[in-house]
């Protein structure tokens, strides 16, 4: 159970299903068994949505949210020969994925999205140090930590010692 | 057809035998390949032009309702199979959009702008819709290959989206945007790009028909509008009957 307030951190050997647990909290995958609820209410496929509104998420592939920072821009296309209605047929398009975001963007986007976020209750943070240098990552751990300390619940998943030394709370896989 | 119009196809038909003694002189090999190619484009040539000619001879609306959604059904198909998509699964969302779209702006220039006598007769409802409809399935690859592989490539941005709450319409707004210039971006382009030299094959078509040039130019501009609206609309209906199919009852891209 994670508490108000508190610093919760799931921790485990790299598979031990930290992520899995994480989204299944967030009704992205189903419950194998048990349940998840949110201040006594079931939280359902069907409902998941409505309890999501409350969350704040930082998932473990946040370096490539780069679009999330920036939206990309349209291709310049060249007319082609015969104008509109005679263009030769195209090809599918392939869309590349976007390039990962540095050590520090990715710190600008977690304190962005917690900001815009304030009134959120939940917080949930994939390994959020993962890709962070060991100074982002301190800075990575206050920020959370300020998110506990006004009363909301942080839940992370992490195998970093940093933050599970500074966790209030421990769950091992 | 008679004696005199055969005489006249092969009296032209003769002006192959330019490019053919090109080729023959410089690159045989290709001559199989003009003969083949020319073959057969004469040959579906000859088939649409007799679907045409039953259609405007019938002159039935239901009739050219029903060549319409074969048209729209068999464009589907093959947008389907350039982009490398079941067709199982992307037929009905795709064909679906390419049969309202064009039908919709179709029916709306048809009755309502084109300076047009009888414009649901098959003389007019065939070419305009069949205009549409072809513009609507390039548009069509582009957008929704767009917004497919968007959506793959950058799947942590709609997941990140909906774990911070945002319901599944905005959360695919981003991909929609995408789709959306992809198709707008070359549409613009070619419009820009209409010149005085490059005269469109549409415009000499109209014209060929014994259109006047004013007539021309009405029918001309409001075409390439209909076609760009024709082709926002289909897209539009493809992505959303396409949604069921492309993500599973927790959200996730199947």
């Amino acid at each position: 159970m994670a508490r108000d307030g508190q610093l919760t951190c799931i921790t485990g050997a790299e598979g031990s299903g930290k992520t899995t647990l994480l989204r299944t909290l967030m009704g992205f995958l189903p419950v194998g068994s048990g349940f998840v609820s949110v201040d006594g209410e079931l939280l359902t496929v069907l409902s998941a949505h409505a309890f999501r509104t409350l969350m704040v998420y930082l998932p473990q592939q946040i370096q490539m949210l780069a679009h999330q920072l920036t939206p990309p821009e349209a291709s310049v296309s060249e007319a082609d020969d015969y104008a509109v209605w005679n263009a030769l047929l195209p090809c599918a398009t392939e869309t590349p994925q976007p390039s990962p975001l540095s050590p520090e963007d990715i710190f600008r986007l977690a304190e962005k999205t917690l900001s815009e976020a304030i009134d959120k209750q939940i917080v949930i943070a994939d390994e959020p140090a993962a890709q962070l240098t060991p100074e982002l990552s301190e800075r990575m751990l206050q920020l959370l930590r300020n998110q506990a300390d006004a009363g909301k619940t942080v839940l992370i998943a992490s195998r970093r010692q940093l933050l599970i030394e500074q966790a209030d709370q421990i769950i091992t896989l | 057809m008679n004696g005199t119009m055969i005489l006249h196809i092969l009296l032209g038909l003769l002006l192959l035998a330019i490019p053919a003694g090109a080729l023959y002189v410089f690159d045989k090999p290709q001559l199989r390949n003009l003969g083949i190619a020319v073959g057969r484009m004469a040959g579906q040539l000859l088939v649409v032009c007799l679907m045409v000619w039953l259609l405007v001879k019938y002159d039935k609306i239901w009739l050219s309702l029903l060549w319409f959604l074969l048209l729209a059904v068999a464009s589907g198909v093959f947008a389907l199979r350039r982009m490398k998509l079941p067709l199982a699964q992307y037929l009905p969302p795709v064909g679906a959009g390419l049969f309202a779209g064009p039908l919709l702006v179709g029916s709306y220039l048809l009755w309502a702008s084109l300076p047009v006598e009888d414009g649901f007769g098959a003389r007019w409802f065939v070419p305009v819709t069949a205009l549409l409809v072809g513009h609507s399935m390039t548009m069509c690859i582009r957008g929704l290959s767009t917004y497919l592989s968007a959506l793959k490539a950058d799947e942590q941005q709609y997941e990140f989206l909906r774990g911070n709450g945002t319901n599944h319409l905005h959360a695919v707004l981003p991909f929609v945007r995408r789709a959306l210039q992809a198709v707008m971006s070359p549409t613009i382009a070619n419009l820009s790009a209409m010149g005085l030299f490059t005269m469109p094959l549409l415009l000499c078509g109209i014209l060929l028909g014994g259109i006047s040039p004013i007539d021309t130019f009405i029918l001309t501009l409001l075409l390439v509008v209909g076609c760009v609206a024709s082709s926002l609309i289909a897209l539009a209906v493809i992505l959303w009957l396409a949604d069921r199919q492309l993500f599973d009852k927790f959200g996730k891209l199947r």
